[in-house]
């Protein structure tokens, strides 16, 4: 679904997803098809020995969320830059909600927010995109 | 711990890697992507991730800078795309160690660490900037 990043007021919500709470066996599935092995994914004594309650979701995983949000409304080659901050530790058992918005238009470009909120509104993760404007 | 500033500039031999079509459908099942252009032709944005970290090469830049992992976060993340990874293309990744700093007297260190991907043609296909924090015990008083 195209949205017209020319025509939207800036600092509009484009696109929101409710995200269930990770499980294990998701964590284990990402950590094999990324090569990312990291115990504190996978192993709950280490994940504790590292000093969190449970095993704490990839913050790849998480950013791959909001990539979605951007694959769904916006064609590959005109997503230039995609940046974002692991601000907070997201655990198994924690849903979240990611967002995007309309951050700015500068010359050729729009500006994109994005974050990966808990319920309680704990912020996980802060990001931006570049996209590139259709101008036809 | 303090990582030893020398390892500014520390780079891992240059290494070959294709983006298959089996790992890209892998990849997409993992992350939940159903889009089929995803799926079997082109990498998700975060794919890059996986080419950079391939044969755990992450890891071994912590190992070489001499960073225990349970003290190990990723805290930032940026990539910048210059062409489309698509199903099939081999790319040469190089990773490099830009920045080394530290914050509150050094309870947290901070490894920034740089990649580029380049197509077969030699033309730069994407960037990658990862930060890793090191979570350092607080110095005693």
């Amino acid at each position: 679904m195209a949205i017209d990043l020319l025509n939207v007021a800036v600092g509009a919500v484009l696109a929101a997803r409710d995200c269930p709470a990770r499980v294990k066996d998701e964590l284990a599935q990402y950590a094999h098809a990324s090569g990312d092995m990291n115990p504190l994914h996978l192993d709950e004594a280490f994940a504790r020995k590292a000093g969190f309650d449970n095993l704490v979701v990839h913050g790849m995983l998480n950013m791959a969320l909001l990539g979605r949000l951007l694959t769904d409304h916006f064609e590959t080659d005109t997503i230039r830059g995609f940046s974002t901050r692991f601000e907070g530790v997201l655990q198994v058992g924690e849903p979240t909600r990611v967002s995007m918005t309309l951050a700015g238009r500068t010359g050729e470009h729009a500006e994109i927010g994005l974050e990966m909120l808990t319920h309680e509104g704990r912020r996980i993760v802060s990001g931006h995109a570049k996209v590139r404007l259709r101008i036809s | 711990m303090a990582i030893d500033r020398k390892f500014l500039g520390f780079a891992l031999p240059p290494f070959k890697v294709t983006a298959t079509p089996e790992r890209i459908a892998r990849f997409a099942d993992a992350i939940g992507e159903r889009n089929p252009l995803y799926r079997e032709g082109i990498a998700p944005p975060t794919f890059l991730k996986v080419l950079e970290g391939e044969d755990n090469s992450s890891r071994r830049i912590l190992d070489a800078l001499g960073v225990p992992l349970p003290r190990v976060l990723h805290a930032e993340q940026q990539f910048d795309y210059l062409a489309p990874v698509r199903a099939g293309d081999e790319l040469l990744v190089e990773r490099r160690v830009t920045d080394l700093y530290d914050k509150k007297g050094g309870e947290m260190e901070f490894i920034v660490i740089e990649t580029s991907f380049t197509g077969p043609s030699g033309m730069l296909v994407a960037r990658s900037r990862q930060i890793v924090l090191v979570r350092n015990a607080p110095r005693s008083q």
